[in-house]
């Protein structure tokens, strides 16, 4: 996954994302927001299932879907 | 030193022109700046626009006698000694280029592109233009008749984009869909329609000045957010897109441009390409929005006009909103009076 797009990312403690070279925004939720900083970060998606259910109250498959839906996101808007 | 600027383009309308919001740049720079606006008619906004626009006079239209439009611009000049003329419609360049030497003998500085510059910004010279800026252009066909777009359209595949020689885009996804649109474009714009291949992506303009040596006087880009029926700007953000910024760049170095410009693009979703779709050869009616970010482009065009030093930087923040509103005025009718007795706003001087 080529994350270098994201690093550019403003992204705001709301959850408000703008991307300064194209002019896109987002919002995010708090997991959202949770997931985007872990992907940025360079994560794999077994370190950021853990750290998810670390933080947030929910069960693995929860968090699993959750993750995918988010990255299937991110690649809906040719963000990665 | 104060100068004094007439600006054409003085009406701020649904499809505005950029009069207003060049004279609104000048006012807040660091020039001293009276402000003339040049009208083709009594009910131009940009008229009644006081406090950025000091006086205004009645034009005759461009598509005249040449030589009823430099008289009447050496009868405002007697009165006003105009330092710098920025002309902001696209109608009246041809003449503007014609006359410029004249005007220049008078006293009267212009920046503006050269004829081969406006030739090539032609809309249907698209593919000749993005040859000669390094650009890619989406593949199109001018079409006049009903049997073009449909021999165009089966070249293209659907959806395509059906578009008018000045204004209104439709995306078309059907035959049927297309040959309505052709109807309705012609009937209200005239030929030739054109019908372009349909490229998912965003339309981004990038706002810059050429000093005619192919030199950028600074260059700041846009993401369109809200555009009107006509396509025109409403409300936009602006971006930093270093990829953007430098095709912009390559247009003014390749072209040698002069003048103000505006550069219209559609960025594909996919693959980031770059495609041209027009370069407009003024500023556009969003030329406030870059001054009101620190790159003040009629300021830098008449200091580079009247011999004094410029920025040419291009360093101003993303993340700024434009949000264009509409206003009312309350005038006097005698106020119209004196422009549609007189030919001029304010004190008439005789």
């Amino acid at each position: 996954m080529d994350i270098d797009k994201l690093s550019v990312l403003a992204v705001s403690e709301s959850g408000f994302i703008f991307d300064p070279v194209t002019g896109h925004s987002y919002t995010a939720n708090a997991t959202g927001l949770k997931i985007l900083e872990l992907v940025k970060a360079g994560k794999n998606e077994d370190e950021i299932k853990a750290a998810i259910m670390d933080e947030f109250d929910a069960s693995e498959d929860e968090v699993t879907v959750d993750i995918q839906d988010f990255i299937e996101n991110l690649k809906k808007y040719f963000l990665v | 030193m104060k100068l004094t600027v007439a600006v054409s383009g003085i009406n701020t309308i649904d499809n505005p022109g950029p009069g207003a919001g060049i004279c609104r740049a000048l006012k807040e720079s660091g020039l001293e700046v009276r402000t003339i606006g040049l009208a083709y008619d009594a009910l131009e906004p940009g008229i009644y626009l006081d406090q950025i626009i000091d006086k205004s006079y009645i034009m005759p239209y461009p598509s005249g006698s040449k030589e009823a439009f430099i008289d009447r611009i050496r009868d405002i000049h007697e009165k006003e000694n105009l330092d710098v003329i920025i002309s902001a419609l696209d109608a009246e360049l041809p003449i503007y280029m014609d006359i410029e030497p004249v005007l220049a003998e008078m006293g009267i500085n212009m920046l503006i592109p050269t004829k081969e510059m406006f030739r090539l910004r032609d809309k249907l010279r698209l593919k000749e233009l993005s040859e000669k800026i390094g650009v890619k252009a989406p593949e199109y066909i001018s079409c006049t008749s009903l049997s073009d777009l449909h021999k165009g359209t089966e070249k293209l595949g659907f959806p395509c984009m059906v578009k008018g020689p000045f204004y209104e885009a439709f995306k078309a996804n059907s035959p049927g869909e297309a040959e309505g649109y052709f109807v309705k474009i012609a009937a209200a714009w005239g030929y030739p329609i054109i019908a372009q291949k349909f490229i998912s992506g965003d339309e981004y303009d990038v706002i810059g000045c050429g000093d005619g040596k192919g030199n950028d006087m600074g260059v700041f880009a846009i993401r369109k957010m809200t555009i009107t029926k006509l396509g025109k700007v409403w409300n936009a953000v602006s971006i930093r897109n270093d990829k953007l910024i430098s095709a912009a760049k390559d247009v003014v170095k390749g072209l040698s441009w002069r003048g103000g410009f505006e550069f219209e693009v559609l960025v594909e979703d996919k693959t980031q390409d770059i495609y041209v779709l027009e370069i407009n050869p003024r500023f556009p009616a969003w030329v406030y929005f870059p001054a009101g970010c620190g790159i003040n482009l009629p300021e830098r065009m008449v200091r580079m006009l009247t011999g004094q030093e410029y920025d040419t930087h291009s360093d101003y923040k993303s993340g700024k909103l434009m949000i264009r509103y509409v206003n009312e005025l309350v005038k006097d009718i005698s106020d119209f009076e004196k422009v549609s007795t007189y030919g001029e706003s304010g004190e008439v001087k005789k």
